[in-house]
């Protein structure tokens, strides 16, 4: 007879996916039971730390581990270079938004300086502090990155956190200030963007995950790259560059890049993962994008700057959706293939 | 194994099925016991464990059982699941002896200083003899 502690450790098991479930249900039911005393078994639950472990074990078969059918191999690989291109792209972004600023107040008259640097000491020792340390958590995307591309995975873990507090932080600042609700979208968004690669950062490199490999060059050139494309991006066109720019740009390129390549040579294109994982980097970039541009229009921008974030929106927005396009076909043809 | 090394979870599920093939809930059961209750492997944790350990080699299916009603697996160490283990045993055994020989030989003592220790602080080094 099934006992109720039999049912819920069951309803728990549901959480792992059904081709694992029909292999394993029976035996982890078996070896769950086993130590229990039958008269007991209808007044307990499975404790906490169970369902944790079935849980984890839940993310951990779906993201390609050992034995797991194509389908999840090939999400894990998808999560696994979301996170890697996320934060590259957030490491970039950070280190090219710090350098600029940097280089703008070096040559900024001395009035718009002071009043720079009044934001870091005008509010006391505390609140200064504070700023310094929110104006450098960004700069640890780099470590993540270099990190994750060393296979030291809980570094690159701990410092993705550190480096997506910021954003915590805003989106605390703008709920708790009354602000409206187009601040409060576009920082809400910055932070899901954030917390979404610190996520597949920790649910796609689980231990029995292949280490981060980049499809191209070295780290340390693709960062290099990378920085210098969003930095040009901005500097070629200061009057029309808004925070949303450089992002757009590095995806633009990125994503054209892998489209060409697929043109000339199909046969070693043929991975769903990578243009899947783009595209959706392109989705989190374009909704970045989009409230960027509705918060431009907002406060009334000029019209060359709404017009040219209106024209990346709309390339960002095909590319993906070619990318979208190409990765689910290369998908269904390797399901089809088995 | 995989080059990321193995965990302290799947040495002892390996060190449990050293004599005899186990069931899941038998894997638990040992594994607690010779970790003297330090690892309590959870179900989800024992089963992650075999399934890596399965698809390196290291363990393999022994025979399946049918216990009122429901299914029992037992699993039984490969030789390339011995020889890991083995090495990974020496490696932790050197490890442990040679921090054995070092807490000894800078254990303070009341004859002087500890032999190799040493009298000479050098610059840039705490701790001299402590």
């Amino acid at each position: 007879m099934t006992t109720l502690l039999e049912q819920r450790y069951r309803t728990v098991l549901r959480l792992l996916p059904s081709y694992y479930r029909a292999e394993r249900e029976e035996e982890m039911v078996e070896a769950y039971l086993h130590g229990i005393d039958e008269r007991n078994r209808d007044e307990l639950r499975p404790a906490w730390g169970e369902v944790a472990s079935i849980a984890a074990l839940a993310v951990r078969t779906r993201m390609g581990a050992a034995g797991a059918p194509a389908r999840y191999a090939t999400l894990g690989a998808v999560v696994r270079l979301f996170a890697l291109l996320s934060v590259l792209l957030q490491a970039a972004s950070g280190l090219t938004g710090q350098a600029l600023f940097l280089a703008w107040v070096r040559g900024a008259p001395a009035k718009d300086r002071e009043m720079v640097l009044m934001g870091f000491t005008g509010h006391g020792a505390p609140a200064g502090l504070y700023e310094v340390v929110r104006w450098l958590l960004p700069l640890a995307w780099t470590v993540a990155y270099l990190a994750l591309l060393r296979d030291h995975r809980r570094t690159a873990f701990a410092f993705a956190a550190l480096a997506a507090l910021p954003g915590l932080a805003s989106v605390t600042q703008h709920l708790g200030g009354g602000q409206d609700t187009l601040v409060v979208s576009f920082s809400l968004t910055a932070a899901a963007f954030s917390w979404l690669t610190v996520l597949a950062l920790c649910c796609g490199f689980h231990r029995d995950a292949p280490p981060a490999r980049l499809p191209l060059s070295s780290p340390g050139l693709v960062l290099m790259g990378t920085c210098v494309l969003m930095g040009a991006s901005t500097v070629v066109w200061p009057g029309d560059a808004d925070p949303e720019w450089a992002g757009g740009a590095a995806f633009i390129a990125a994503a054209a890049g892998w489209l060409i390549a697929r043109f000339r040579s199909p046969q070693h294109t043929r991975d769903p993962a990578l243009p899947l994982a783009l595209a959706a980097l392109g989705l989190a970039v374009l909704v970045e994008r989009t409230l960027g541009l509705a918060f431009l229009a907002d406060a009334h921008a000029p019209g060359s700057l709404l017009t040219a974030g209106a024209v990346q929106a709309g390339v960002i927005a095909a590319l993906a959706a070619a990318l979208t396009t190409t990765g689910t076909r290369g998908l269904t043809a390797r399901w089809r293939t088995g | 194994m995989t080059p990321r090394g193995m965990t302290q979870a799947a040495f002892f599920v390996l060190t449990a099925l050293v004599d005899q093939p186990r069931h899941g809930y038998g894997i638990v059961q040992v594994v607690d016991e010779l970790s003297e209750g330090h690892v309590q492997l959870r179900i989800g944790t024992l089963y992650g464990v075999l399934d890596r350990l399965a698809a390196d080699g290291l363990i393999e299916l022994d025979r399946e059982e049918v216990q009122q009603g429901r299914l029992r697996r037992y699993y039984r160490l490969t030789d390339a699941g011995g020889a890991a283990l083995s090495a990974e045993a020496q490696r932790m055994a050197a490890g442990a002896r040679a921090a054995t020989e070092r807490i000894a030989a800078h254990r303070p003592s009341a004859a002087g200083p500890a032999p190799g220790g040493g009298s000479v602080r050098r610059p840039g080094l705490a701790g001299g003899t402590a």
